[in-house]
């Protein structure tokens, strides 16, 4: 498995031209260069990492909420729980084709229809640079959602329940409980979900590749799809691949923060 | 009167705790439930404004889906969904018994032996689950067309390990690892080899893990759509590279495109109501039992 990654390392020190393959020549790091000089670039990297900020924050988020609702002793719990493995299991690009039929941009599309209803003017989903955004946001919330709900609910079930007989002797409120009591016990879960949609926000692509194809004007291109564009549709492949080595040098530093994060909650949990 | 307004607020906090578990229940059942209905609408009714929620159904999405034959009146793309169908098939399954026949013995090793950089090595194949996937996909792209391996199921399979073999590794680690160590020693006292304890204690121990580990690792592999959209052929796309076909330069199928993908997740409903308690475990590797 490293071999193919170390000639990929190489390609990326290379000038290479699927289409003229005697055009090849080694060029150290002219590829890295050229590519940070560009535009598009500053805007992708902006795009992934704001993409991936608000992506992690809205799910782990909500994905909070959803697990305390149904760690409280909601009627139907166990249905609820079983109907959110729906999305969760379903390939990302069916996914996304899915809420493309939902999101035609007219009042034939579903969403639209429904919004009108509250008095909310036709969405030109994908059409729009902001729209655009939200639609990929939501699209990969949907399909995430129920994996952070899921984790932290299976972490709230483990936590041990001595400390809240104590907190309700104490005579804590609800938000007081939340605050100083699950939070901090749920930290090992709340980091352990952060790492998994983190490096998953960071190179998302099915969705991105199934509903905006990058667009439109570039808004929903991010490092990942740069690199898919340079290297499968140009055919620059020593170029795609330097922008690979980018990516993966973002997730390298991200994996690394995170680790460090691990590391402190465990010593505090412990 | 105090326990009157203790009573109202209870019935209050009811009543947005139902109204919740319903809005739960809608964003996760709706799309799924619409993609359905637009399965069974004919052409004019998918883009009729406002939207229909009762009309004629008609299985035509699902027939031409089947016969390979479309609807449109062009014929330069026509998706040949049937065959996609079976290569997925061939691909997962061809991807998960390589993984498990490969991960077995490295799994046994990481979670029973003590050996120079073991915990490194578990980690590399965890990292794995994190890398982008395109860092792999240029140079095997490359390499595939030396190698002839390019537009084929072997080596589709090939490069589904990236997928599956660490997620093996991983689960099935995580499976041995609850074998007591006693009943594995106790074999070791009476005679048996490292690899007889493999074989007769821990391989029909772990059993229920074991399918669990091919259950959800076929699932994973169901859902790749990376991998073969950049090494796979028409011949050999899987289901999630051949349902996108239904967009052309010419036309969208969106009815055909909708029965497409409500067949392409009818394994994965039916396997993960299966493996319903495994499948957090599963995509946390492990991690969260």
């Amino acid at each position: 498995m490293m071999y193919p990654f170390g000639l990929g390392l190489y390609y990326s020190l290379t000038s290479y031209w699927l289409q003229y393959p005697n055009r090849f020549r080694f060029v150290w790091f002219d590829n890295y260069i050229s590519l940070i000089s560009e535009p598009l670039f500053a805007r992708a990297l902006q795009f992934t990492l704001g993409f991936t900020l608000v992506a992690v924050i809205v799910q782990v988020g909500l994905g909070l909420v959803v697990a305390l609702f149904l760690h409280a002793r909601v009627p139907g719990r166990n249905v609820l729980r079983a109907l959110m493995l729906m999305p969760l299991m379903m390939p990302p690009v069916i996914t996304s084709l899915m809420w493309k039929i939902m999101m035609a941009s007219t009042n034939a599309g579903i969403l639209n229809h429904m919004l009108s209803f509250i008095g909310v003017d036709p969405i030109n989903w994908f059409g729009s640079t902001q729209g655009a955004v939200v639609s990929v946001l939501i699209i990969d919330t949907w399909g995430n959602l129920p994996f952070v709900s899921l984790v932290l609910l299976g972490g709230l079930q483990a936590l041990p329940t001595e400390p809240y007989e104590a907190a309700q002797v104490d005579g804590a409120g609800p938000l007081a409980i939340l605050r100083y009591l699950t939070l901090p016990l749920l930290s090992p879960f709340l980091v352990l979900v952060m790492t998994f949609r983190t490096m998953d926000s960071l190179r998302i692509f099915d969705v991105i590749y199934a509903t905006t194809a990058g667009g439109p004007n570039d808004a929903t291109t991010n490092l990942l799809f740069m690199a898919y564009q340079y290297s499968f549709q140009w055919f620059q492949m020593g170029k795609g691949m330097a922008q690979a080595v980018v990516l993966l040098m973002l997730v390298v530093i991200s994996s690394y923060v995170l680790m460090r994060l691990w590391n402190r909650t465990a010593e505090n949990a412990a | 009167m105090a326990s009157r307004l203790a009573i109202r607020q209870r019935y209050l906090w009811n009543a947005v705790l139902a109204a919740a578990a319903v809005l739960l229940l809608v964003w996760s059942l709706f799309p799924f439930l619409w993609i359905l209905l637009t399965s069974l609408k004919a052409p004019a009714e998918i883009i009729s404004v406002p939207p229909k929620f009762v009309f004629t159904p008609t299985i035509a999405n699902y027939t031409a889906l089947v016969m390979g034959e479309q609807q449109g009146q062009y014929a330069s793309a026509r998706p040949d969904f049937p065959s996609f169908f079976l290569n997925s098939m061939i691909i997962s399954f061809g991807a998960v018994a390589l993984s498990i026949a490969a991960g077995i013995p490295a799994a046994y090793a990481l979670a029973r032996f003590n050996f120079p950089f073991k915990n490194a090595l578990a980690f590399l194949f965890m990292s794995f689950r994190f890398v982008p996937f395109i860092a792999f996909v240029i140079p095997l792209y490359i390499l595939y067309h030396v190698l002839g391996l390019y537009n084929t199921h072997l080596g589709l399979i090939l490069a589904y390990q990236l997928i599956s073999l660490p997620f093996t590794i991983w689960m099935l680690r995580s499976f041995f690892m609850e074998i007591p160590m006693e009943i594995q020693e106790a074999a070791r006292i009476d005679g048996c080899s490292a690899i007889g304890v493999l074989v007769r204690i821990i391989l029909p121990l772990s059993g229920p893990g074991i399918a669990v580990t091919v259950i959800l690792g076929f699932m994973f592999c169901w859902n790749a759509f990376n991998f073969p959209l950049m090494l796979a052929g028409r011949q050999t796309f899987p289901v999630t590279v051949g349902a996108i076909q239904f967009i052309s330069y010419e036309q969208v199928l969106w009815g055909q495109m909708a029965a497409a993908s409500i067949v392409a997740v009818m394994p994965q409903l039916i396997l993960s109501l299966l493996v319903q308690k495994y499948i957090v475990r599963g995509l946390t590797m492990g991690a969260v039992r």
